[in-house]
């Protein structure tokens, strides 16, 4: 069974919700990165979504950006990442996705890409600027590398009569995106994101994240009953920032957070 | 895979789902619009009274005598604004106002789109922002003003290169914000369907009238015509009405900058490979993970790293030709039409003249080429000063 399926099935036998975070891989290096990864897991991090850095990532704010930018000129790319997750999964079985740009799966192959993570242990996949209807390809291709990395659907305040169709396959979790327009936009919801919440939840047969602009527990607390978990990125990107990349922070930082949800 | 948001494989909807709803209502009010006679009359009373279409299809006779061909030169530089780029910000203004939308943004590269958008929305009494790279802002001092003066917000992008590629991140994150009641007027022929269609759709008036006065002049149609191609805007409107003449041979050319084999260019066709940017799929200059690669032109308004979808189709399918002309040459051909026909033209377009003087070697005195001459280069003068004194102008 698939890592985050799995997961979130013991989750939901235990009554508990999902704490899921991003983090650029590639900071401050890779080894870095493995070391947050394992403290995080060993915190109790439900599923990791692992950012592979693009020069054009127009889903993201500013501090997202500045973490690509950095990464992409330590010399992290996708084959490096690939890699990385390998060498994790000796000893570590922490649910991992990968958030990145289509172009960086397209330039790599989509059915070389497919066979790369579905063979290292890549639990999903999650591409912001591949909607729903361009997915064909992709999904395709994971399905022939053996169905077991799953393609994540984001939706959208705005989504609306959308959802039906975007939920139809869903697997893993849907993302749930809390405002319009990027990450790290600080706790300003949409207006109408409890309506949209549970018109998500009320149809889902997968749980519900939600994520962009969190930052505590109590940003999501009005609306714990329509969702699953919540996810953070830019929050523990500037905290990381700060410490140094310091990883007793970040298990710190999971456990604090679980506690609150 | 939507096949009516392709051109063979290229185009398509590379968006964030919090945009697929709005290109889905842009859409549906597109294709409503464009059947409306209400509507086109509105655009084309705009087009006719504010822009001052149409504009002439100038025999260059000097050019002519000298290069032995002639050279029609397809008079865009005369338009309200000074470039081609009206003709599409009137049709997505209109649009932005039928929708019931309140504000606009846009991105700009030389700065002729953002004054185009300012002036459609101080026209129409709308608020304006326009996204532009801090790189184009030092090169086009000029046109921020311009934009200022017409009541716009000029908001500089620091981010990547400084240019046009990321002012157009910016305005996606801004648009991904703000659809809701904010219109993007894309000013090239590239971004996520409808985007290309509709730029096709306003632009397309280039080459009705220049279809139309050389039949009216020559009683033929011309051997060859030859647009600059950066995302492709003034080159889709040139070569609508001409695609379907299979005898009229097409030729876009994009900005080589130092040399192709420099890899300081802009030449998406040149050298890209297809990719995945700013809401389609197209050629484009990337590294060999996969990042965009920064293009590097003379000319703000080439200097994008990819092109147009339906550009990227015609290459493919082999209608229309696609060569590049490097700085050196561009500015040589810019020099020649100022002294010999007392043009001034953009660094854009004297790009698409550099390439005419090459293709006449291989004509006759009776072969016809028509060129379009898309913006004038009042804007560029700083820059031609620069690079006459020997100073380093490509950035």
């Amino acid at each position: 069974m698939n890592r985050i399926e799995k997961r979130m099935e013991e989750l939901k036998g235990e009554g508990k919700k999902a704490f899921i975070t991003y983090i650029t891989a590639g900071l401050p290096d890779m080894e870095g990165t493995k070391r947050i990864l394992r403290a995080q897991f060993e915190a109790g991090i439900d599923t990791v979504e692992l950012g592979i850095p693009f020069s054009d990532p127009v889903a993201d704010g500013p501090v997202i950006q500045d973490a690509s930018y950095r990464s992409i000129q330590n010399g992290t790319n996708l084959v490096k990442c690939l890699k990385m997750v390998e060498e994790l999964r000796e000893d570590c079985q922490i649910p991992i996705v990968f958030m990145m740009y289509y172009n960086t799966v397209l330039h790599y192959g989509i059915e070389n890409f497919a066979k790369e993570c579905n063979r290292v242990g890549v639990d999903g996949v999650i591409v912001p600027d591949l909607p729903f209807e361009e997915q064909e390809d992709l999904r395709t291709a994971l399905k022939e590398a053996g169905d077991d990395t799953i393609l994540i659907q984001l939706i959208a305040p705005i989504s609306k009569e959308r959802i039906p169709m975007l939920l139809k396959d869903a697997r893993g979790f849907v993302y749930c995106v809390s405002s319009m327009g990027v990450t790290g936009q600080a706790a300003d919801f949409h207006k109408n994101v409890r309506e949209y919440l549970s018109s998500v939840k009320k149809v889902s047969d997968v749980p519900v994240m939600l994520g962009f602009g969190i930052r505590a527990p109590e940003d999501v607390q009005p609306y714990i009953d329509t969702i699953d978990g919540a996810i953070v990125g830019t929050n523990l990107i500037e905290l990381l920032e700060k410490t140094g990349y310091d990883e007793k922070k970040a298990a710190e930082y999971v456990r604090d957070f679980k506690k609150g949800l | 895979m939507n096949k009516n948001t392709y051109y063979g494989e290229f185009g398509g909807q590379y968006v964030a789902e919090t945009l697929m709803s709005t290109l889905l209502e842009l859409e549906k009010a597109f294709e409503e619009a464009v059947k409306d006679e209400k509507f086109i009359a509105d655009y084309e009373y705009y087009l006719k009274d504010y822009v001052g279409r149409e504009n002439p299809l100038y025999f260059a006779e000097r050019l002519s005598e000298k290069y032995g061909v002639k050279i029609y030169l397809k008079r865009e530089d005369l338009n309200h604004t000074g470039a081609h780029k009206i003709n599409n910000v009137l049709g997505q203004i209109l649009l932005a106002r039928r929708m019931g939308k309140t504000k606009v943004i846009a991105e700009t590269g030389a700065g002729q789109h953002g004054v185009a958008t300012a002036t459609g929305a101080a026209l129409f009494g709308m608020k304006c922002k326009v996204y532009m790279g801090a790189e184009d802002i030092e090169r086009q001092k000029l046109n921020v003003f311009r934009m200022q003066m017409l009541g716009a917000e000029v908001i500089p992008v620091h981010s990547g290169s400084a240019t046009l590629k990321d002012a157009t991140n910016e305005a996606i994150r801004t648009w991904a914000k703000e659809a809701e009641d904010t219109f993007y007027v894309i000013g090239s022929a590239v971004g996520p369907h409808p985007y290309p269609k509709m730029v096709k759709e306003f632009q397309k008036v280039i080459s009705k009238e220049a279809k139309r006065q050389i039949l009216e002049k020559e009683g033929r149609l011309p051997d060859a015509v030859v647009a600059c191609v950066g995302g492709g805007s003034n080159a889709i409107g040139m070569f609508a009405e001409f695609l379907d003449e299979k005898d009229v041979k097409l030729v876009g050319v994009e900005a080589a900058g130092l040399g192709i084999e420099t890899g300081k260019h802009a030449s998406a066709m040149a050298l890209g490979a297809p990719g995945v940017l700013h809401g389609m799929k197209s050629y484009l200059l990337q590294d060999e993970d996969g990042n965009v690669k920064i293009a590097h032109s003379i000319s703000a308004g080439l200097d994008y790293p990819g092109v147009g979808p339906e550009h990227a189709y015609l290459k493919d399918s082999g209608r229309v030709e696609y060569v590049s002309v490097t700085d050196k040459e561009c500015m040589d051909a810019l020099m020649e039409l100022c002294q010999l026909e007392g043009i001034i033209p953009a660094i854009e377009s004297a790009h698409a003249m550099a390439h005419v003087f090459k293709m006449a070697k291989e004509m006759t005195k009776e072969q016809i080429i028509i060129m379009c001459l898309s913006g004038r280069g009042d804007k560029d003068v700083h820059t031609v000063a620069d690079y006459l004194d020997g100073k380093d102008v490509n950035k």
